[in-house]
């Protein structure tokens, strides 16, 4: 059975929406509830109890979406920034690193 | 009006009047009696005693109540059903240099002001950890209320309250803030007959609304229409923050928002709050929410899925089947069971999950999701979350938030108290 990734929903706001416009990523965003844009970066459960750990206001709503939520908005802009500088969404593993540093 | 509560006593305010208080006070004071300062978890309870929102409680349990609850699910008369243990605790330090004895009457102050009279009738110790995995579950100091337990101080005092001293509830909290009598003379001059009690500790997401909707319709069954003969009471749950909570008075005017903007008719819609401060014991929580809501004079209570819980300590529906372990006839309020309410693409509406057939085309929403939207500057769709409550987010940011709509350190250093205990005069 494939591993089960638990996403970081980085939601798109203009600032964002525009920057991924000008990297000609646009096809990444899918759009979910009645029109709301959204990037779902994966994360392993290790990667995941790590993230929740760094930051104690992050949550991982178990009971219904199983995302993790509310990380500090500029945390996930870093995020977002690896994901267009790599074209990638699998930016976990580096930003983690990045943080841990 | 009939005012019988939770185990089918009567609802009896342990209130002082002001001339009663002032006499009694200096009484106190010139017989020297024993004083103790509380701090705010305790000052809210004894305000929740006081009026009754804990009806039968007249007091801080003593250790056989508190035995029976963790046991037995009961108040220490065994038929009561209780589920969570309200506690009054002391240090060790702090008794001997008080010299508080079984017995004694003692003059609580909040803030340095005269508040309540303790009649201490037990002095006790508890096992804090067996507390836990008997209310909780878990011996996890992870978990909110299993910290709360452990951060107990050694010795506990039980015994009954008098408040001399009412809490001046403070803006915008004010009309919100109604004691269990008040709250039935309101549902009276409403007309109502049923009451549906909606808990929350959230701002509102259209996934909460529809909950009310349904539960409301499903629950308003085959009586007349002629006129509204039922209503939904919002009773937010004010107390103790976490960082990365919504403000307290967002909570509160993004919940009233929904009647005021129409998407329920003033006429069946009632916002209210109560002090109390979260738990997270999941199915035991939801017990107690009953027995509160019994005492508001609710008839009905809704329990959605993971109702009262926190991570994954509780299955989501365990809070749905404690119900069926109680005696019948033990709860005077009728739960009402949901489940998930999600958004279908298919259908293109906001859909219960129990009627539903798109499932594998589904996205659920939380409470967590949107404020996570919320907190990367997105406003989120109307048909997911109300324009008008976003907004009022936005102005509770700036107007109570210092700048933001979450609790943060600096909100919890700076906001204004919900309520006050000024000087007796």
């Amino acid at each position: 059975m494939a591993e089960e990734k638990f996403p970081i929903n980085i939601w798109i706001n203009e600032e964002r929406l525009a920057k991924i416009q000008a990297a000609g990523l646009a096809d990444m965003c899918k759009e979910v509830l009645a029109g709301l844009k959204v990037i779902a970066v994966p994360a392993t459960a290790e990667q995941r109890d790590k993230i929740l750990k760094i930051f104690p206001t992050a949550k991982f709503d178990a009971a219904t979406t199983r995302s993790i939520e509310n990380l500090p908005r500029q945390i996930k802009d870093q995020i977002f920034d690896l994901v267009i500088e790599n074209k990638s969404v699998d930016v976990v593993d580096e930003f983690l690193k990045s943080v841990e540093k | 009006m009939e005012m019988i509560g939770h185990g089918g006593k009567e609802i009896v305010e342990r209130v002082m009047s002001k001339d009663a208080a002032l006499k009694r006070v200096a009484e106190m004071q010139a017989a020297k009696v024993k004083t103790l300062d509380v701090r705010l978890q305790m000052a809210t309870e004894i305000i929740d005693i006081a009026y009754g929102f804990f009806s039968p409680l007249e007091g801080f349990m003593t250790k056989a109540d508190v035995e029976a609850v963790c046991n037995n699910m009961t108040l220490a008369d065994g038929k009561t059903v209780w589920s969570i243990p309200i506690v009054f605790d002391i240090s060790s330090e702090e008794l001997e240099k008080s010299g508080i004895k079984q017995y004694d009457e003692v003059l609580l102050t909040y803030t340095g002001n005269p508040f309540a009279i303790f009649d201490i009738t037990d002095i006790f110790t508890l096992d804090v950890k067996e507390v836990a995995m008997k209310v909780y579950g878990t011996t996890e100091d992870k978990h909110p209320g299993v910290k709360r337990t452990y951060q107990y101080k050694d010795k506990f005092l039980g015994g009954k309250i008098t408040l001399l001293n009412p809490p001046k509830i403070n803006e915008p909290f004010t009309k919100y803030w109604l004691t269990p009598k008040q709250m039935r003379e309101k549902f009276k001059e409403k007309g109502w007959e049923m009451i549906i009690n909606h808990q929350t500790r959230n701002v509102p997401h259209t996934g909460h609304e529809w909950l009310m909707k349904g539960a409301y319709l499903g629950a308003y069954g085959s009586m007349m229409v002629d006129k509204p003969r039922g209503g939904i009471l919002v009773n937010a749950m004010i107390g103790e923050k976490r960082p990365g909570d919504y403000i307290d008075e967002a909570i509160i005017l993004c919940q009233d928002a929904q009647g005021k903007y129409g998407y329920f008719r003033e006429d069946i819609f009632l916002t209210t709050c109560t002090l109390w401060d979260m738990r997270y014991a999941g199915p035991k929580e939801a017990i107690f929410h009953a027995c509160l809501r019994t005492n508001l004079g609710c008839t009905h209570h809704m329990f959605g899925r993971d109702h009262a819980g926190v991570g994954t300590y509780y299955d989501p529906y365990d809070a749905h089947r404690i119900f069926s372990k109680l005696p019948e006839g033990s709860l005077r309020i009728k739960p009402i069971f949901n489940l998930d309410w999600w958004f279908c693409p298919v259908c293109d509406e906001v859909t219960y999950s129990g009627l539903c057939g798109h499932k594998d085309k589904k996205a659920s929403f939380s409470g967590t999701l949107i404020r996570s939207i919320i907190q990367d500057g997105v406003k989120p769709p109307r048909r997911i979350f109300r324009p008008e409550v976003f907004d009022m987010i936005m102005e509770c940011a700036e107007k109570y938030g210092f700048g933001n709509a979450f609790v943060t350190e600096d909100y919890l250093k700076r906001r204004q108290p919900v309520f006050t205990i000024e000087p007796l005069q």
